[in-house]
């Protein structure tokens, strides 16, 4: 077997990305939100994987961290399944019709757009600050679950189902566009507009960003763009990630959760700035 | 390294987990969810152990389609085996929606079977959309 001079250092990056991989999972099941945030950057600046293969480990790090966090949400009983379906069907509607956005409107400015509703959520997300907890039942969709932080019984109705479903076939149209997930839309979307408690929108956009990824992902490697390289230490990484983040957003006050998941989108708004002002 | 992540919820209790029972969509969701992980996380990680056993010779660069995939395997190829991980992983929100609109069938709430139904439509035309 012919061993070149690259194999280890191939194995080091291989390494590299299972670390970077972890850390994303944790992350991203902790805020709903999938992994990609903390992936896509890093891999791309500091391990030198080319944009085109980290989009396709990206989007197997979004089904990734889904599927295992949903596993301990479930559990815990804090997502709302049905809820996650109807937005579900949004979402799915707006990717597929992705395609006619493309043509009217530039990726650039849509880089930008993102960009500002992302900021726009942030700031919607801190000024719930003062009315955190739950509005109470409203007779759509009522739920409840047990709080895992203080033993607290959280009940909740949704609140304005049309603008979030609206919200959510933007969240799935913008996102099948860019590669990136919908969740950093969602989450807010559910906590800031449907008024949904933070936990139990943390669970169901988790849940529902699975699906819209598992399309993409189906696409990507249909056309060869999923790297073994990559996508493999980026799917294992976050298996062994994920499943920490339901257990460690059980536990953590909501405020806490709160100013990580405020912090984490003008992160992602940056990078969205970024890419559209470099191209 | 194990894959053994999503296993542990099932063995140790976790902490502020319910005790109620939970309802059978939940139930499913969990299962296929656990199933399919279980998959990929066994097939990539003997991809691993045969690519390590052959010396980490270097791989493709893309996955291949899954009749090629287990031609792959059969030959102990790794790339055989990533590439059928990761298609269990990436099938498996398709097995959890086709799942749930069985489920909703079998409770007579029509209106969240076709919500479901309509959704997985949508999944399977988005790919043969996106393959033209």
């Amino acid at each position: 077997m012919l061993r070149s001079d690259t194999v280890p250092q191939m194995n080091l990056t291989f390494f590299l990305i299972f670390l970077t991989a972890i850390v994303a999972g944790v992350f991203g099941s902790m805020l709903g939100i999938g992994g990609a945030l903390v992936l896509v950057p890093v891999i791309t600046l500091f391990l030198g994987v080319p944009v085109k293969t980290a989009i396709g480990a990206s989007i197997v790090s979004v089904i990734a961290t889904s599927s295992a966090a949903q596993i301990g949400y479930i559990d815990r009983g804090i997502t709302h399944t049905r809820l996650g379906m109807v937005l579900e069907l949004a979402t799915s509607l707006g990717a597929i019709a992705g395609g006619i956005t493309a043509v009217l409107v530039s990726p650039r400015a849509l880089q930008g757009l993102f960009a500002a509703v992302l900021l726009w959520a942030a700031w919607g997300m801190r000024r719930r600050r003062r009315d955190a907890g739950s509005d109470g039942p409203t007779g759509l969709l009522d739920a409840a679950y047990t709080d895992p932080a203080d033993g607290r019984r959280v009940e909740y109705g949704v609140r304005r189902l049309p603008l979030g479903l609206a919200f959510s076939f933007v969240a799935g149209n913008v996102s099948g566009l860019l590669g990136v997930g919908g969740g950093a839309v969602k989450m807010p979307v559910m906590n800031i507009v449907m008024r949904m408690p933070l936990k139990a929108a943390i669970a169901t956009s988790n849940f529902t960003i699975g699906v819209t990824a598992a399309t993409s992902a189906a696409i990507y490697f249909g056309r060869g763009y999923v790297d073994p390289k990559v996508a493999v230490p980026t799917a294992l990484g976050i298996l062994l990630g994920a499943p920490a983040g339901p257990r460690i957003a059980g536990r953590l006050p909501s405020e806490v959760l709160r100013t990580i998941m405020v912090l984490a989108m003008i992160t992602f708004a940056v990078q969205m700035v970024v890419k559209a002002v470099s191209g | 390294m194990t894959p053994a992540g999503p296993h542990r919820s099932i063995r140790r209790p976790a902490a502020g987990r319910r005790t109620e029972p939970m309802p059978p969509i939940n139930r499913l969701v969990h299962r296929v969810l656990m199933i399919g992980l279980t998959i990929s996380a066994t097939l990539l990680v003997t991809g691993l152990v045969v690519w390590g056993a052959r010396g980490g010779a270097a791989l493709p660069r893309s996955v291949t389609g899954p009749a090629q995939a287990v031609r792959d395997v059969g030959r102990l190829r790794p790339v055989g085996f990533f590439s059928l991980g990761l298609l269990a992983l990436i099938l498996t929100p398709f097995a959890r929606v086709a799942g749930t609109i069985v489920i909703f069938l079998r409770e007579h709430d029509r209106r969240y079977a076709v919500i479901t139904a309509t959704v997985l439509a949508i999944m399977i035309a988005s790919i043969f959309l996106g393959r033209v």
